[in-house]
């Protein structure tokens, strides 16, 4: 299977307090990989990383390669046309201060794309994937951050749908979603996998039994394991900590 | 602002606004007659005096500074934005301009009065012609005027602005810095996430949130500065002087001009923003 993404020796420094020690792991193209792991363990950096938004923390150093389809990603020199192949959901729901229309109009219109009956053709797919557009299709010109927080968190998703990424990375997307809705957006996730690499990094160690081809655990900024879900699921996880974790003896 | 208010409670304070506004304008209205008829008479003498001057003087200062503090603010505005947005916070430039700016803005703005009457009595050697000035004697006498009158030539004339400049950008820089800083951060986040450039996420985001901020920060740095330095135009406006009585007068009118405009300014500049605060306010 082809590598969409290719992480090797990769190190994170916050003022000189590690938060990623040397992690390397490949992720496979059209997979879900799920990302669990406690508090504190390096995950969002990881996705940071990935996504270059790392540069913007003036603290953080980084040692190491991330190559996206075989290309060092930090000798990338349009960063912007970077993340537009990479959608980030953040897990608080960010709704920028626009109507909920130009939410999801933002990242075409800042790549380019003028023409209306292709933006409103954009905007209706990417809310219906989000399964927002039955709730908003009558007043989508109202302001954004009105939605209540599981409105405005499938907005984001919508949103990051919006520039047709190649890699979706997911981070806590249903902290603020009803189980329902949670389960609707999973399925849309199983469908969109067809067409993306998805990274789902997430405190419910079920939704990643749920969703994901291979599961890597994070300790204290530590790759402990990555694997098929089946294995890391199973009784016999090649390290006791990921058991432990997955089984919630502690955590 | 006004997030939590109401559509029907915003309206009734625009109303309100517009009222107040009106009631100022037909108080206002007289107030300027006045103010020009009052000069109109002097214009002659004066010109005599400062071959320079065509507009009535009050007219003539007031336009000064109006121009001055909106080349100030303008240029104050754009220098927190390179600080701000462009500059690293480590970069020595912007550390020494911040700590420059945090010791000027916090000196109480009668200071600036004091300083440039300081520099201008000592290069005028006015005090010690006060009360001697004596009335023209016959149209084209203007040696009696000689010893006070500053023309637009005049270092003087520099003093004055340069005491604008230095009042009224510090004060801009540090409002707007702050303005500026308080967009929150994960709008900028997301904005990025998205493949924004610089520039996209200052246009789309930042500068329509903080627009209110950055306007209201305009407008009480000008009418701080009007209001306060009001002492540099009492004096200013003594080179049209021929009687020492007659000084206070036209002191008090100037005050109340310049309170007047910066009453003026700041009702428009909330009426203009008003309207425009509720999309660009975040709810987060």
């Amino acid at each position: 299977m082809k590598n969409k993404i290719e992480i090797s020796g990769l190190e994170v420094h916050y003022e000189g307090k590690p938060a990623l020690n040397r992690v390397s792991f490949d992720v496979h193209e059209n997979e879900i990989l799920g990302i669990i792991g406690p508090a504190q363990s390096g995950k969002t950096t990881l996705l940071k990383v990935i996504n270059r938004t790392l540069e913007f923390v003036p603290e953080a150093s980084m040692e190491g390669t991330v190559k996206l389809d075989g290309v060092d990603i930090s000798t990338i020199g349009d960063v912007y046309g970077l993340r537009r192949r990479i959608g980030m959901v953040l897990p608080l729901p960010v709704g920028l201060p626009l109507s909920i229309y130009d939410n999801v109009a933002f990242a075409p219109r800042a790549a380019g794309l003028r023409a209306k009956s292709q933006l409103d053709e954009l905007v209706e797919r990417c809310l219906q994937q989000a399964a927002l557009w039955d709730e908003v299709k009558d007043r989508l010109n109202t302001l954004g951050t009105k939605l209540s927080g599981g409105q405005q968190q499938r907005l984001t998703i919508a949103r990051a749908l919006s520039h047709a990424p190649e890699v979706l990375c997911l981070d806590e997307f249903s902290i603020a979603i009803d189980p329902v809705t949670t389960m609707r957006i999973e399925e849309v996730l199983k469908t969109l996998k067809k067409e993306m690499t998805i990274l789902l990094v997430t405190n419910l160690v079920q939704q990643a039994k749920r969703l994901a081809d291979r599961t890597a655990f994070f300790l204290n900024g530590d790759l402990v394991e990555i694997d098929t879900t089946d294995v890391i699921f199973s009784d016999t996880p090649t390290q006791q900590a990921t058991y432990d974790y997955v089984n919630g003896t502690f955590g | 602002m006004n997030a939590m208010m109401t559509r029907a409670l915003r309206k009734q304070e625009r109303v309100s606004q517009c009222i107040t506004f009106i009631i100022l304008g037909s108080v206002g209205i007289p107030i300027w007659n006045v103010l020009q008829k009052t000069y109109a008479a002097d214009t002659e003498a004066a010109s005599a005096a400062t071959p320079l001057n065509t507009l009535s003087p009050p007219l003539d200062n007031l336009y000064t500074v109006l121009s001055i503090s909106f080349v100030a603010i303008l240029f104050g505005i754009a220098c927190a934005f390179y600080l701000q947005e462009w500059l690293p916070q480590t970069n020595w430039v912007r550390r020494f301009i911040e700590s420059i700016v945090a010791i000027l803005g916090g000196v109480p703005s009668i200071f600036y009065g004091i300083l440039a009457t300081g520099i201008f009595f000592s290069y005028a050697g006015t005090l010690k012609t006060i009360g001697v000035v004596r009335a023209p004697q016959g149209p084209g006498d203007g040696a009696a005027l000689e010893s006070l009158s500053f023309p637009h030539d005049t270092p003087v004339f520099y003093i004055v602005v340069l005491t604008f400049i230095l009042m009224v950008m510090p004060l801009t820089i540090k409002t707007t810095q702050a303005a500026l800083r308080s967009v929150a951060t994960p709008i900028r986040e997301a904005a990025y996430a998205l493949g924004a450039s610089h520039w996209q996420v200052l246009k789309t985001q930042v500068i329509p949130i903080a627009l209110t901020q950055i306007l209201a920060a305009g407008c009480r740095a000008m009418s701080s500065a009007l209001a306060t330095v009001a002492l540099i135009f009492g004096i200013y406006v003594w080179q049209y002087t021929d009687a020492p009585g007659e000084m206070s007068n036209r002191f008090v009118l100037f005050l109340s001009s310049a309170l007047l405009f910066s009453i003026f300014s700041s009702i428009l500049i909330k009426l203009c923003t008003s309207a425009s605060a509720d999309p660009a306010h975040p709810t987060r």
